[in-house]
């Protein structure tokens, strides 16, 4: 049973289309990435998965069912922008937000303190939140977000402005909930955390999906054609004849292949040659680059130039 | 239903644990009371107690004035008779440009050309303001003549009192006037203050959901049309809460015997009927004013715009503090009888009337009649804006914006 099933859905405010025929599938236990510059489509699509707003045309199922209200009690939600009462005390703020998510007084207060030490602000439970860092109303949000144990989380950029400490036990915690079985959703424009986290993806630009599937299907289909090699002696491997291209920056050769399978072939006659080799990796396209090239693809120079600025 | 209890429970807690609530609850009555109870033992209690001076060459009219104004119940003031001459015009003319003479005015008498005639008076007084100098020595004056014209007659300074003495209406059987147009203002402005303060927090408290971001978590679970619900129920019952109190502190007061010592009427200021309209009254002012505010705050970013827009708020409540003279005034005529009936306007102008006069019950019905209607309309057009607006950021909507959210479902 798919957690998340969108079907198709359209969104256009005004004049602007913000999401045009987006269909993703979320299966539990994964961690899914939302990917794709700013303004591209991706609270909007967001807000359609927890009807927040009506999509003109589609279908959203959640849970195996076609969207009702109901089914938002499943569902920990944290915004991109972090909406907290500033006059609030931290642990009344976290009981209504856990009570409007279906859960009674005692159980919201137990599990708020109880995420609290875990996420390490135990002090900040009797403060406003007003007094606190930023970085702390955020883990404030995190928590709120996850007190009603949802089986699907939705994450509107949840690294953007956490310092590494913090964002890392983030992540950490996202991975031991994806262990528990929970599905994870979240958007970001950044790659690098993509890759280390996500077992499927999403990558949509001016609101239409270019690429989705997991991260292995995905970047099979890009060629691991790339090989760098640290090495020192002989370098005359490099003129194989599987090597299509080879640069040698005085030890360390970035080499371009015909064929992914040439890799082997072109270490046997490093080896064969005397050279010593230090270290010799096949290099996957970092899914920055796989991106850049689609909308490249799609739109043109001057959208991917876009991207790498964001 | 839940969700929207726990909205207005919040909304209550929070609101009614500020400083600013518990300050107002308390400041608001002690200010009223000191208002009306003070002004009306001032009023009651003030002299004349000036230093005046009686420019006459009639000296026996001059000795009558002085003893009047010097001994009489009502003054106490300080007379100095003089004969008239140009020297004396300079004298009393330097002391009044003198800082430090006490003299507030002179009177100048000027004797009448034909016997039986009056003499011609004019007062020259330091400050213009000087109303209370000049109501005591107009009446005093009357008084001297008429005493004086009486003797010549042959009447005897008894005869002249006991016709000079005032008249006394009871008036208990209906309830003092004066007592009850300083009630019928006191509760016009406290039912203006409260509709206009708890209209506007509601806008405020949508506006700091808005620029807070919070409703986006909120929206997460709840409809828009619950989170409006429950704002505006736990807005209004601290509203109810601040003006129960009020109304107790009022009940409280008139019965103590206080309120009757100090004015001097005997009749009790605000009876358990005024109350009840009172507080029905504000509840369905506060729902029709918070409804319009509910949708100016979803149109708006922040307070500075939210400012822009209140005349929508404040206009009808301005139009009910024109209309509050002509009711007072004749709280039965026709005129009063329509704007009453206005629903933006019953809550203030229906509420004076019904503690003025016997106000027919089937106005009062009516009133309420249109009020509910006029509520349902508006709470249907904002709850609409509502849903559309908190989601918008950035620039104010125009017109025909605000007409197209009403046609999304």
């Amino acid at each position: 049973m798919a957690i998340v099933e969108l079907n198709k859905i359209r969104k256009v405010y005004d004049t602007k289309v913000a999401v045009e025929g987006l269909s993703l599938t979320i299966e539990p236990g994964t961690m899914f990435g939302l990917l794709g510059p700013n303004g591209s489509g991706k609270t909007s699509s967001i807000r359609m998965m927890i009807g927040m707003t009506v999509p003109d045309s589609g279908t959203v199922s959640l849970f195996g069912k076609p969207f009702e209200r109901t089914s938002l009690h499943r569902v920990g939600y944290l915004p991109e922008e972090r909406g907290q009462y500033k006059k609030m005390r931290v642990v009344d703020q976290l009981v209504f937000l856990g009570q409007l998510h279906g859960l009674t007084e005692a159980t919201a207060r137990a599990r708020a303190l109880v995420w609290c030490e875990r996420m390490e602000i135990s002090e900040a439970v009797e403060k406003k939140t007003e007094e606190l860092s930023k970085g702390m109303q955020q883990k404030i949000q995190f928590i709120a977000a996850l007190l009603h144990e949802p089986e699907l989380i939705i994450m509107d950029e949840p690294f953007s402005g956490l310092d590494p400490v913090n964002a890392t036990l983030l992540m950490d915690t996202l991975v031991e909930l994806r262990g528990e079985g929970k599905a994870i959703l979240f958007s970001t424009h950044r790659m690098d955390q993509v890759e280390k986290l996500c077992d499927a993806i999403a990558l949509i630009s001016r609101g239409k999906l270019l690429l989705s599937g997991s991260m292995r299907e995905i970047k099979s289909e890009y060629p691991r054609n790339r090989l760098q090699v640290v090495f020192t002696g002989d370098e005359s491997f490099l003129g194989h004849a599987e090597v299509a291209e080879a640069k040698n920056y005085s030890g360390i050769a970035e080499i371009k292949l015909h064929r992914e399978v040439g890799a082997q072939a072109v270490l046997a006659e490093a080896i064969g040659r005397g050279t010593v080799i230090n270290r010799f990796e096949v290099i996957e396209p970092t899914l920055e680059e796989i991106f850049i090239e689609r909308v490249r693809a799609s739109f043109g120079d001057e959208e991917a130039r876009g991207i790498v600025d964001a | 239903m839940h969700n929207v209890w726990l909205i207005a429970k919040r909304e209550y807690t929070e609101r009614v644990k500020t400083k600013g609530f518990i300050i107002a609850t308390v400041l608001i009555p002690v200010l009223m009371s000191v208002l009306v109870l003070g002004g009306g033992f001032l009023a009651s209690k003030t002299k004349s107690n000036s230093h005046i001076a009686v420019v006459t060459s009639d000296a026996v009219f001059g000795a009558d004035l002085k003893q009047k104004l010097e001994s009489d119940k009502e003054n106490t003031m300080k007379v100095d008779v003089a004969t008239p001459s140009e020297e004396t015009r300079k004298r009393l003319d330097g002391e009044l440009l003198d800082k430090t003479s006490t003299l507030s005015g002179y009177l100048w008498v000027t004797p009448a050309a034909k016997a039986g005639e009056r003499p011609k008076f004019s007062y020259k007084a330091r400050s213009a303001g000087d109303i209370s100098t000049q109501l005591a020595l107009q009446s005093s004056i009357k008084s001297v003549l008429i005493l004086e014209r009486l003797t010549a007659k042959g009447m005897s300074v008894a005869e002249i009192d006991a016709l000079n003495a005032p008249v006394d209406i009871d008036t208990s059987a209906s309830g003092n006037t004066m007592a009850a147009l300083a009630s019928a203002y006191v509760m016009f402005l406290l039912m203006y203050m409260a509709i206009a303060l708890y209209g506007m927090n509601t806008a405020r408290s949508i506006i700091e959901e808005k620029t807070s971001r919070v409703f986006e978590v909120l929206l997460a679970t709840i409809k828009p049309d619950e989170l409006l619900a429950g704002k505006i129920l736990g807005v209004g019952a601290v509203g109810l809460t601040q003006v129960g109190i009020w109304m107790f502190a009022a009940a409280l007061l008139s019965t103590s015997g206080l309120a009757a010592s100090l004015i001097g009427s005997g009749h009790s200021l605000i009876s358990g009927l005024q109350i009840a309209y009172f507080l029905l009254y504000f509840v369905f002012g506060f729902l029709l004013y918070s409804s319009i505010a509910a949708a100016l705050g979803a149109m708006t970013n922040s307070e500075q715009e939210l400012q822009q827009l209140n005349m929508f708020l404040m206009m009808p409540l301005f139009f009910c503090m024109l209309m509050l003279l002509p009711i007072i005034r004749a709280p039965n005529s026709m005129l009063s009888q329509i704007t009453s009936l206005i629903p933006f306007c019953s809550p203030l102008l229906m509420n004076v009337r019904a503690s003025l006069t016997e106000v027919p019950a089937w106005q009062i019905g009516l009133s309420f009649v249109l009020m509910s209607l006029t509520i349902v309309v508006i709470l249907w057009i904002s709850s609409r804006i509502y849903r559309v607006g908190i989601l918008m950021y950035g620039k104010k909507p125009n017109l025909p914006e605000i007409l197209r959210w009403l046609k999304y479902s």
